[in-house]
C-alpha cells in the first residue's frame, strides 16, 4: 500500500502477544476464584484491555491515516448508546424477569 | 511483479490504500454493533438468572474454548508480521506467515467441531436432544441458544476470514501484493484481528460463568 505507517518492530508484536496469553491465562485463573458479582466485572475487564491491545497494535490504529480512530470510534460510540438506552429500559421495568 | 496504477477515482495508491482501510473500519464499526448486541442479550438474561446460567456455563468445554483462544491470539501475531513481510517486499516471509495464519484457523474449526460433538454427547444442544439439568431450571437453555448462535456466527466469520486469506495467498502468488501496495492484506489483516477480538469477549461469556 505504502501506507506511511512505519511498521513496529517484530519484537514488540511478539511481546504483545504474551502479554495477551498472560491476560488470558489471569482470565481464566481469576473465574476459579470466587469473586462471585466481580467476577465478570474482572474478566471482561480484561477482555477489554486485551481487544484495547489488538486494536491499537495489531490493528495498527497506531499510526497514520489518524482518521482511523474516528471511524473505530464511531462504533464503540454507537455501542454506547445501544448499551446505554436498553440499560435504561431493563432497568426502569416492573417484573422483570416475570 | 506487475506495475500497480490506483483506481481512476484516486490521485494514488497511498490515497487508494487508505480509502479501503478506512471502509474496512466502518465495516468492523458494523459488526461491533452486530456483536456487540448479540452480547447484551447474554447479560441481560445472565443477570435475570444468575444461578440458572452459571450452573448451564459449567457444562461449556472449557479446555476447547481456551485452547482456541490462544490459537486465535496466535494467529494475530502470524497475520501483523505477514503484513510486516508484505511491506518490507520478503515474499516468501509472507506466504509462510499467511500459511500459518491460516492453519491455526482452520485448527479453530477443528477443535470448534470437537467441541459442537462433545455439546451434543453433551444432550446440550436446544431443539435437538437437550436435557434439562435439575439445577439450571428452564433459564439455562437460554444459555445454550446463546451458545448455538454466537459461535456458529462467529466460525461463519472465521471461514469467511479463511477464504480471505487463500484469496491473499493466490494474490501473492500471482505477484500482487508487493511493497508498493499491500493494502488488500491489510484490510484482510483488520478483518481476521476483529474475528480474534470477538471470541475474546465470547470466551468469559461461555467458558468463565460457570467455574466462579
Amino acid at each position: 500500500m505504502k501506507s506511511g505507517a512505519k511498521h513496529e518492530p517484530a519484537l514488540l508484536y511478539v511481546i504483545a502477544w504474551l502479554v495477551l496469553v498472560l491476560l488470558t491465562g489471569v482470565s481464566l485463573w481469576t473465574a476459579f476464584l470466587g469473586l462471585g458479582m466481580y467476577a465478570p466485572v474482572v474478566e471482561f475487564g480484561i477482555a477489554a484491555t486485551q481487544a484495547a491491545i489488538i486494536f491499537i497494535l495489531f490493528m495498527r490504529l497506531k499510526g497514520p491515516p489518524s482518521l482511523k480512530w474516528l471511524f473505530a470510534g464511531s462504533g464503540f460510540l454507537w455501542l454506547l448508546f445501544l448499551y446505554g438506552l436498553s440499560t435504561t429500559d431493563y432497568a426502569t421495568r416492573q417484573g422483570w424477569p416475570s | 511483479m506487475r506495475s500497480l496504477q490506483p483506481e481512476i477515482q484516486y490521485a494514488t495508491l497511498s490515497q487508494q490504500g487508505e480509502t479501503a482501510q478506512l471502509g474496512m473500519w466502518v465495516f468492523i464499526a458494523t459488526e461491533t454493533l452486530f456483536f456487540g448486541a448479540l452480547i447484551f442479550t447474554y447479560f441481560i438474561y445472565r443477570d435475570a438468572y444468575p444461578k440458572e446460567f452459571a450452573e448451564a456455563g459449567k457444562d461449556a468445554v472449557l479446555w476447547c474454548g481456551s485452547v482456541n483462544v490462544g490459537l486465535l491470539l496466535t494467529s494475530s501475531l502470524t497475520m501483523v508480521l505477514a503484513i510486516d513481510a508484505a511491506a518490507d517486499g520478503r515474499r516468501r516471509h509472507l506466504k509462510n506467515w499467511l500459511l500459518a495464519t491460516a492453519g491455526l484457523g482452520i485448527a479453530f474449526v477443528c477443535v470448534k467441531g470437537v467441541e459442537w460433538c462433545l455439546d451434543f454427547a453433551h444432550h446440550d444442544v436446544p431443539s435437538i436432544n437437550f436435557i434439562m439439568k435439575p439445577a439450571e431450571a428452564l433459564a439455562g437453555e437460554l444459555f445454550w441458544v446463546f451458545y448455538f448462535i454466537a459461535t456458529p456466527l462467529h466460525a461463519l466469520h472465521l471461514l469467511i476470514g479463511l477464504g480471505l486469506i487463500l484469496y491473499m495467498l493466490w494474490r501473492v502468488r500471482r505477484g500482487d501484493l508487493t511493497p508498493a501496495y499491500y493494502a488488500p492484506l491489510e484490510v484482510v489483516g483488520l478483518y481476521w484481528s476483529f474475528v480474534d477480538t470477538v471470541w475474546i469477549f465470547l470466551y468469559p461469556c461461555i467458558y468463565l460463568v460457570g467455574r466462579s
